[in-house]
C-alpha cells in the first residue's frame, strides 16, 4: 500500500460526492411515484444497516482494504478469486456509470457527437485523476462539494421563485400502500447509491483517523439521503408524479421550468455542471478502487502503472456493454441488481462478517 | 532515494568547496596559487588575468619614512566609493610611518589598525579570494616583500535609488519598492521588522557570476523544515550565472511542467515583511528588485497587499471580484465559442438574434474568429510591452482602430467578438498577479479549442482537469490549494474572504507549524461603555 493519507473531512466529502454522483440526475426511484422520497429514506435506512456490516469488517482489519482481508477471512485461493471478482465489479460499474454519463450528454446536449468521443474525454480526465491519486481526488472534491452546494442552493431558490411548485403533487401519501414503496426500495434505492458504499471498503485504510471512519460514513450517507429525498420531492412537486416518472432526467426538466425575470431561464448549464461533477467523482472512485484493488492483488507497488491500461479497458467496456441505451437500462435494472448488486453488496459481506466472527471465536488468533 | 541523492550532491559540493576555499573557480582560470612576495610579479598577474581592463585601477605608492617600500592599491572603478578609498585607505597609510622590521603577522595587524576607519579588513593569501573581493567592491592592497594582500571594504558606486514599485501598485500603502541592491533590499525589511529573530543567510550562486543570494526568515515563526528545504535546493544549484531571481525560481520550484507559479515574487517590501511574519522564506538575489517568497499557495495570487490595509468588507468584495476576473479571463472567449456554435438555445432569444445578425457577414466559424482576434490581441500586447514608450502610443492607436472598428466594419469579425476580446483583455490586466494572469492566458487557448470541439462539456472537462492539476501541485511540500483544499477552517478567513483584522488569530497552519498564534483573541474594537451621565440622559 502506498503511504497516502486523507483526513476524515476529505473522506466525508468523497462519500457525499460519490453518493450524489449520478443519483441526482437519473430518475431514481420514480416507480414509487409521489412516495419517492419515502423510498429514498427507507433505502437510506436499510443502506445504513448494510453499511454497518462494512464498518464492522473494517474495524476487524483497520489496515487492509476489502481485497486484502477477504483473503484473510476465506483463505488465499478463494480470497484471491473473490478479490478479482470485486475488482472486476468495480471496474464494470465504473464503465456502467461512464456509459450512463455519455448517454445523458448525448441525449440532452450532443445528439451528433459520437458516444465514444464523449466517453473518451471523461475517461481521460478520470485516468488523470486516478493517476494523481486519492489525495488529489479528495482535495478536488473539497473544492467541488462547496461549489455543488452553492449551485444547489441557487437552483432551489430559483425554482421556488419561479412559482412552479405545487405541494399537492405529493399527495396522496402512500396511495397504493407500502407495497409499491418497498418494491422500489428493494429493487433500486437500496443498491444505488447506498449499497455502492462497498467501494469505500477499498479506501478506508487510507484514512488517517480509523476510529472516526464509520461515523463520517454514516453522516455522509445520511446527509446524502436527505438531499436526494429533498431533490426527488422537489422534482415531484414541480413535475407531478406522471411527469417525473416519464422524464428521463427529472432534474433537468425541473431546471428547465425555471423562469425568473426573463433572464434566469434555460439554465441547462447548472444541470450539466451537476452531472459532470457527480459523474466524475462516481466514476473516479469506482475506477480508483478497481485500480488499487488490482495493484494490491497482483503485487504492483505503484498503482500508476496500471491506470492507463485499465482506464482504456473501462472506456472500451463502456461502449461494449450494451448496443443501445434501452438495453443498457434494462441490464442495469434487471440483471446487474440481481446478479451483481445483491450478492456483492450484501450476501458476500454478510458471509464474510459471519466467517470472521466464527474464526475469531473458535479459531487460533489470526492477528 | 531522494534523500540519498541530496546527500551525494551535498558531498560533491563540499569537495568543490575544499578545493577552492571560498571561491570555486571551475569556470574561470583564476589560479588558486598563493600570491607572490614580489609586488611587480603580483601586479603583472593581475593585469594579465583581467586582460588589462581599463576599469581595474592600480595605484602604486610608497611606504616607510624614506618611501623605500613599494606598495599598490587595486580597486575596480565604479564598484567602489572613490572618496572612501582615498580618504580612509590611502591617506592613513601614507601618513603613518611604516615599520620595517615587522613579522608577517604583525604587519597585517598593523595595517588593520591603520585601516580601522573603513572596516571589513581581510587577510588574503590566494588569487581566487583576491579577485572575488576585488569584484565585490573591495580595495585590495599589496606590499612589496609581503606574500599576502589586504582587502578593505569600500563598496559604493551607483545604484538605482529607491522608487515606487512598477508592479503591484497600491493606492494605500508604502510607496517604496525594492532596488537592484541586495543590501538596500534587506535593509528595507530590517527597518520593518526590528527583531533579532529576523535571520539572513547569504551564499554565492553562479560559477561565473558569483551572485549574492540571501535567504531571509524569522526564526521561531518559520517552519524549520521549509528553511532547510530552501537551503538544500539553493545549494543544489550548479549554474554558471544568476542574472535574475527567475533563474533561481525555475531551479528550485517543485514542478516545472505547470503553467501555474509555485513561488511568489514581488517588488514590495511590505508584502515580503507580511509573508515573513506568516512564516514564509524570502530569497533575495543581487541585481534584481524581485524577491521570491516560498512556499506559495494559489489563493495568494488573488490577494493584493491593499486588502490588508483596506477595511475587511471592501477587501472581501474585491477578492470575489478578482476571482471572477480570473474566471472571465480564462473562459470568456471559450464560452462565446461554445454558445454560438453549440448551445444557441441557452442564450436569450433577443440576444441570439442580435449575435446571429452580426455574424451573418462574418466568413469564419466562431472558433477561427475568436482565435484570430485573441492572437491579434496578444500580438498587440506584446508589442506594447516591448516597444519604446514613444512608439507604444502608435501601437495602441493602430490596435484600437484595427481590432476595434475596422475589423468589424470590414466584416471580418462580429462586434460581439470584439466585446468578448476586450473584456478578456481587461480582465487579464486586472488580475493582481502577473504570474497568474500569464498562466490564464495560456490555458485560455486550450479551453477555446475544447469549446470549439465539445462546447460547454469541453470547457467543463478542461476546467475539471485544471483543478485536478492545481490540487496535485505542491509548493515546497505545501499543497497549492490550501487552505481551501485541504480545507483548514481556522485559516479560511484569509482566502476568498478577508475577515476583520482582529479575527486574524492564526498564521497559516501548513506553512507554519509550531508558532501558530498571531495575536490575542479578544481585540474586537467596541465603543467605550457609556458613562453614568449619558445613561441618565438616555433615560
Amino acid at each position: 500500500m502506498e503511504p497516502i493519507q486523507i483526513n476524515i473531512r476529505q473522506l466525508f466529502v468523497l462519500i457525499v460526492l460519490f453518493e450524489h454522483g449520478s443519483a441526482i440526475v437519473i430518475p431514481l426511484g420514480v416507480s414509487a411515484k409521489q412516495d419517492v422520497w419515502i423510498a429514498i429514506l427507507l433505502g437510506l435506512a436499510l443502506g445504513l444497516l448494510v453499511f454497518s456490516v462494512y464498518g464492522r469488517l473494517f474495524r476487524c482489519y483497520p489496515d487492509q482494504p476489502l481485497v486484502g482481508y477477504i483473503q484473510h477471512i476465506v483463505g488465499a485461493p478463494l480470497g484471491k478469486l473473490l478479490g478479482i471478482v470485486y475488482v472486476t465489479y468495480f471496474l464494470y460499474i465504473a464503465a456502467r456509470v461512464l456509459r450512463d454519463f455519455g448517454e445523458l450528454l448525448l441525449t440532452f446536449a450532443y445528439p451528433e457527437t459520437p458516444l465514444f468521443v464523449l466517453n473518451a474525454i471523461m475517461a481521460l480526465v478520470v485516468m488523470y485523476g486516478a493517476y494523481k491519486g486519492l489525495e488529489v481526488l479528495a482535495r478536488t472534491g473539497e473544492l467541488f462539494l462547496a461549489m455543488l452546494y452553492v449551485m444547489a442552493l441557487a437552483g432551489f431558490v430559483l425554482v421556488f421563485v419561479s412559482g412552479v411548485m405545487d405541494l399537492s403533487q405529493l399527495e396522496p401519501v402512500l396511495e397504493e400502500g407500502w407495497g409499491r414503496v418497498w418494491k422500489t426500495v428493494f429493487t433500486e434505492t437500496l443498491y444505488v447509491p447506498f449499497g455502492e458504499m462497498i467501494v469505500f471498503t477499498m479506501l478506508f485504510p487510507y484514512v488517517n483517523n480509523p476510529a472516526k471512519v464509520s461515523r463520517a460514513a454514516v453522516i455522509g450517507m445520511a446527509l446524502t439521503g436527505l438531499n436526494l429525498a429533498v431533490i426527488a420531492a422537489i422534482n415531484m412537486i414541480v413535475l407531478g408524479p406522471d411527469g417525473a416518472s416519464r422524464s428521463s432526467f427529472p432534474l433537468l426538466d425541473t431546471i428547465r421550468r425555471i423562469q425568473v425575470a426573463h433572464f434566469f431561464e434555460r439554465l441547462d448549464v447548472l444541470f450539466m455542471i451537476a452531472l459532470i461533477i457527480g459523474g466524475f467523482f462516481k466514476i473516479s472512485i469506482f475506477f480508483y478502487a478497481g485500480v488499487v484493488g488490482a495493484a494490491h492483488l497482483f503485487g504492483i507497488s505503484k498503482h500508476q502503472r496500471i491506470v492507463y491500461p485499465l482506464g482504456l479497458l473501462v472506456l472500451l467496456l463502456s461502449i461494449a456493454i450494451a448496443s443501445n441505451y434501452a438495453e443498457h437500462i434494462y441490464e442495469g435494472l434487471k440483471i446487474v441488481t440481481f446478479y451483481l448488486h445483491i450478492p456483492l453488496q450484501i450476501i458476500i459481506p454478510v458471509l464474510l462478517l459471519v466467517i470472521a466472527a466464527i474464526r475469531r471465536r473458535f479459531g487460533p488468533s489470526t492477528k | 532515494m531522494l534523500f540519498q541523492w541530496g546527500m551525494r550532491q551535498q558531498k560533491k559540493r563540499m569537495d568543490v568547496k575544499q578545493e577552492g576555499s571560498d571561491y570555486s573557480g571551475e569556470a574561470s582560470d583564476v589560479p588558486q596559487e598563493p600570491l607572490s612576495a614580489e609586488l611587480a610579479v603580483n601586479i603583472d598577474i593581475i593585469r594579465q588575468k583581467t586582460g588589462e581592463s581599463s576599469d581595474v585601477i592600480i595605484r602604486r605608492f610608497a611606504l616607510g619614512q624614506k618611501w623605500q617600500i613599494k606598495a599598490a592599491i587595486i580597486f575596480v572603478d565604479g564598484l567602489v566609493d572613490e572618496k572612501n578609498v582615498y580618504e580612509f585607505v590611502l591617506t592613513p597609510l601614507l601618513q603613518a610611518s611604516f615599520p620595517l622590521a615587522l613579522e608577517e603577522k604583525e604587519r597585517f595587524q598593523w595595517i588593520e589598525k591603520k585601516l580601522a576607519a573603513v572596516g571589513g579588513v581581510k587577510h588574503i593569501s590566494d588569487w581566487g579570494k583576491l579577485f572575488f573581493e576585488l569584484f565585490s567592491g573591495a580595495t585590495v592592497m599589496l606590499i612589496d616583500g609581503t606574500p599576502f594582500a589586504v582587502s578593505a571594504s569600500t563598496k559604493g558606486g551607483e545604484y538605482r535609488s529607491i522608487e515606487e514599485p512598477q508592479t503591484q501598485i497600491a493606492v494605500r500603502g508604502p510607496r517604496e519598492g525594492f532596488t537592484e541592491s541586495l543590501r538596500a533590499n534587506t535593509a528595507m525589511i530590517r527597518r520593518r521588522i526590528r527583531n533579532p529573530n529576523l535571520w539572513l543567510e547569504t551564499m554565492q550562486i553562479g560559477t561565473v557570476t558569483q551572485t549574492d543570494v540571501a535567504i531571509m526568515y524569522i526564526k521561531g515563526i518559520v517552519n524549520d523544515g521549509i528553511v532547510k528545504e530552501v537551503r538544500e535546493r539553493l545549494r543544489r544549484i550548479d549554474i554558471d550565472s544568476v542574472l535574475e531571481s527567475g533563474y533561481i525560481e525555475q531551479l528550485i520550484e517543485d514542478q516545472t511542467f505547470t503553467t501555474f507559479p509555485t513561488t511568489y515574487h514581488t517588488e514590495r517590501p511590505d508584502i515580503v515583511a507580511a509573508n515573513l511574519l506568516e512564516g514564509r522564506v524570502a530569497v533575495f538575489v543581487e541585481g534584481t528588485p524581485f524577491v521570491l517568497l516560498a512556499p506559495a499557495v494559489f489563493i495568494q495570487f488573488f490577494q493584493a497587499v491593499e486588502d490588508y490595509y483596506a477595511r475587511f468588507d471592501i477587501a472581501t468584495a474585491l477578492r470575489f471580484l478578482r476571482v471572477l476576473i480570473f474566471f472571465i479571463s480564462l473562459v470568456a472567449p471559450a464560452i462565446y465559442i461554445a454558445a454560438t456554435t453549440f448551445h444557441q438555445e441557452m442564450i436569450p432569444t433577443q440576444l441570439v438574434i442580435a449575435i446571429a445578425a452580426q455574424r451573418e457577414a462574418v466568413p469564419f466559424p466562431g472558433f477561427v474568429e475568436a482565435l484570430v482576434m485573441e492572437v491579434t490581441f496578444e500580438i498587440l500586447r506584446e508589442a506594447g510591452v516591448r516597444l519604446p514608450r514613444a512608439v507604444g502610443q502608435a501601437v495602441s492607436i493602430v490596435g484600437a482602430l484595427v481590432i476595434g472598428q475596422a475589423a468589424v466594419e470590414a466584416g471580418f469579425v462580429s462586434s460581439a467578438m470584439v466585446i468578448v476580446v476586450s473584456i478578456t483583455a481587461i480582465a487579464s490586466f486586472a488580475t493582481p498577479s502577473f504570474a497568474i494572469a500569464i498562466s490564464a492566458r495560456l490555458i485560455r487557448f486550450g479551453l477555446m479549442f475544447l469549446a470549439a470541439m465539445f462546447g460547454f462539456y469541453g470547457i467543463m472537462m478542461g476546467i475539471l482537469a485544471m483543478i485536478l492539476h492545481l490540487c496535485s501541485l505542491r509548493s515546497f511540500g505545501v499543497p497549492y490549494m490550501s487552505p481551501l483544499a485541504p480545507f483548514i477552517p481556522s485559516n479560511a478567513g484569509d482566502t476568498l474572504f478577508r475577515v476583520p483584522t482582529w479575527m486574524f488569530r492564526e498564521r497559516p497552519r501548513l506553512i507554519n507549524q509550531k508558532n501558530i498564534v498571531r495575536q490575542s483573541g479578544d481585540q474586537k474594537p467596541e465603543p467605550p461603555a457609556p458613562s453614568r451621565q449619558e445613561k441618565g440622559d438616555g433615560a
